[in-house]
């Protein structure tokens, strides 16, 4: 695999088409679950767990599930690996798996492992689906702890657990507040994204911007990004 | 020679200002205001100063930021904030010293979050003061119970002792008004009666609402409609009993939230129809809502309806100049049903 390509899909999972950010999936635990930053972090890590493995194995199998009943088979394979996460969790977590609650059986209909399942894991090789399944997860992790640093500070005056100040606004663990910190944070992150984006647009194709007329011109056009990933 | 001017729409201009209505606005809240200060004192005044600051202040440093240069800013300064600002803080408890961050967060988010963030004045979804109040009151629900205070003169009729706690309201909806010793005179003059600064001497905010009619800032019908259909609604919930109407309407923020905060431009429907039918609404929602959840929700009730207020303006649309009314449409087509009725028999003969 060359290098270029490993590069796109982490940008593509971690910034580009982060899951929780642009793609607005998996709102449901990210609203539910952002109250303390352990529970975001734990949460993110488990989806990344199931993501990687519901995505080898399905990449494994692309050629003989067949495409009538691909959702249900999909939906198969990840229910048998969340069934083992919690097993797991259970057994060795206990107190995680006791504040994830009802959610984690519900990755089961998650649609971020979804998302992937149909979009990427069932049209490309293994080792680049079980990438994918890392960095789709590792973006989703991260976005996570974000949401839920920022609840977890101004809504229990904690983070992770310490206790920072005596301070709360408890209007932040609330569910009004879940849905206005990620409101914000959807707001800030794709309003710095295009910024970046287009100031990395414009150092790409400088010479079309500044050279008015001429052969540069359609040099610059000819360069245009051919990386554009298959698959969505 | 006659001279023709020509030039563009529009044609007919009122010297009437946004920042012309915020000050009317301004000087019909100056009774309650100081009404408050009378009752409640030092706590009061620190409580509506910090507000109005907060929430002026969020307007200037966010148009500073956004490199908008100081003076343009004083100019196109319409004491909109200023209005959201007082409201909020006459919507508070009077709260303790040591709580000062309350009104400052809440001026804060009221100003910062729900209206620049949306566009600035004209923009905001809900309306700024109310949701700086449910914001005060969801994230510091601890503290804005315990910043209850008695107010400075007794009952007038019972002679009991002041007590303190939230609005008479609550007490109302769980047991009666005879349980704490305070007359329907005594809810209008808001004396022995606790609650927020600016809500509970009813005959300051009367007088603001008269001045803002005089002014022809709001329409009188609206403010009336919403009250008296929370009262009517209240009655018939408590089975017909005629001796709640007042304590329902007097009691709690009812005056405040229907005179200042109902009648926004902003957040009302822009058409008469929609605004009898978003009106009745309010009245039926708030009175629901008080007996589902035996606390003083006029807040909540105002925000609820704030949101369904572009569905309102999209579907009730006023009569167009020299259409046809809807009456007189229907009339007009069973007339026209009934004639062809007959000439069909007519014609069957």
């Amino acid at each position: 695999m060359k290098a270029e390509r490993i590069k796109s899909i982490g940008i593509d999972g971690l910034l580009k088409n982060n899951p929780t950010f642009r793609l607005v999936l998996g709102t449901c635990p990210t609203l539910a679950l952002t109250t303390a930053a352990t529970n975001g972090i734990g949460m993110g890590l488990a989806v990344t767990f199931i993501l990687i493995c519901s995505n080898v194995i399905i990449s494994l199998l692309r050629k003989i599930i067949p495409g009538e009943v691909r959702i249900p088979a999909f939906v198969m394979i990840i229910a048998t690996f969340v069934t083992l996460v919690r097993m797991l969790l259970d057994k060795f977590i206990p107190d995680l798996y006791e504040s994830m609650g009802v959610y984690l059986p519900l990755i089961v209909v998650n649609c971020i492992i979804l998302g992937r399942a149909e979009s990427f894991a069932s049209k490309n090789p293994v080792a680049d689906s079980a990438l994918d399944g890392l960095f789709t997860g590792l973006g989703f992790t991260w976005a996570m702890t974000a949401i839920s640093i920022i609840r977890e500070v101004l809504g229990a005056g904690q983070l992770f657990g310490i206790t920072l100040w005596d301070f709360r606004i408890e209007f932040f663990t609330s569910s009004a507040g879940a849905f206005f910190v990620y409101g914000l944070c959807i707001a800030l992150f794709n309003g710095a994204y295009t910024k970046i984006e287009s100031k990395m647009r414009r150092k790409r194709f400088r010479s079309l911007y500044e050279a008015p007329l001429g052969e540069e011109t359609l040099q610059a056009v000819a360069e245009q990004d051919t990386s554009v990933k298959e698959g969505r | 020679m006659e001279t023709v001017i020509i030039s563009d729409t529009p044609h007919l201009r009122k010297k009437r200002t946004t920042k012309g209505i915020m000050l009317d606005v301004l000087i019909a809240l100056i009774p309650a205001t100081v009404a408050g200060l009378v009752y409640f004192g030092g706590r009061a005044a620190v409580t509506l100063i910090l507000s109005v600051f907060s929430s002026v202040a969020t307007e200037f440093v966010w148009l500073l930021c956004k490199k908008t240069d100081f003076k343009t800013i004083l100019k196109q300064f319409d004491y909109t904030s200023a209005v959201t600002g007082l409201l909020l803080g006459l919507t508070m408890p009077p709260l303790e010293y040591s709580l000062w961050y309350i009104p400052v967060l809440s001026g804060i988010f009221a100003v910062g979050a729900v209206k620049m963030l949306f566009g600035g004045t004209g923009k905001n979804i809900v309306n700024p003061a109310i949701a700086g109040r449910v914001f005060a009151f969801i994230a510091f629900s601890g503290s804005m119970v315990s910043g209850w205070i008695s107010p400075a003169f007794g009952s007038l009729s019972s002679g009991n002792e002041v007590y303190a706690g939230a609005t008479p309201l609550t007490d109302l909806l769980g047991g009666g008004l005879q349980a704490v010793g305070v007359s329907n005179l005594d809810l209008f003059l808001g004396t022995g009666v606790p609650g927020c600064i600016g809500e509970t001497c009813k005959i300051a905010l009367i007088a603001g609402g008269i001045y803002l009619v005089a002014r022809k800032v709001i329409k009188f019908q609206y403010p009336l409609i919403y009250i008296a259909v929370t009262g009517l609604v209240s009655v018939f919930m408590s089975g017909t009993d005629w001796n709640v109407f007042l304590p329902s309407v007097l009691g709690g923020g009812l005056i405040l939230g229907a005179v200042f905060m109902a009648t926004d431009y902003v957040t009302s429907p822009n058409n008469k129809p929609a605004s009898y039918v978003y009106f009745v609404l309010l009245g039926v929602v708030t009175a629901l809502l008080r007996y589902g959840t035996k606390i003083e929700v006029v807040s909540f009730a105002i925000l609820l309806m704030n949101l369904i207020v572009p569905l309102l303006n999209a579907y009730i649309r006023p009569r167009p100049f020299g259409a046809t009314p809807v009456i007189k449409m229907i009339k007009d087509k069973i007339e026209a049903k009934k004639a062809s009725a007959v000439k069909k028999e007519a014609d069957g003969k």
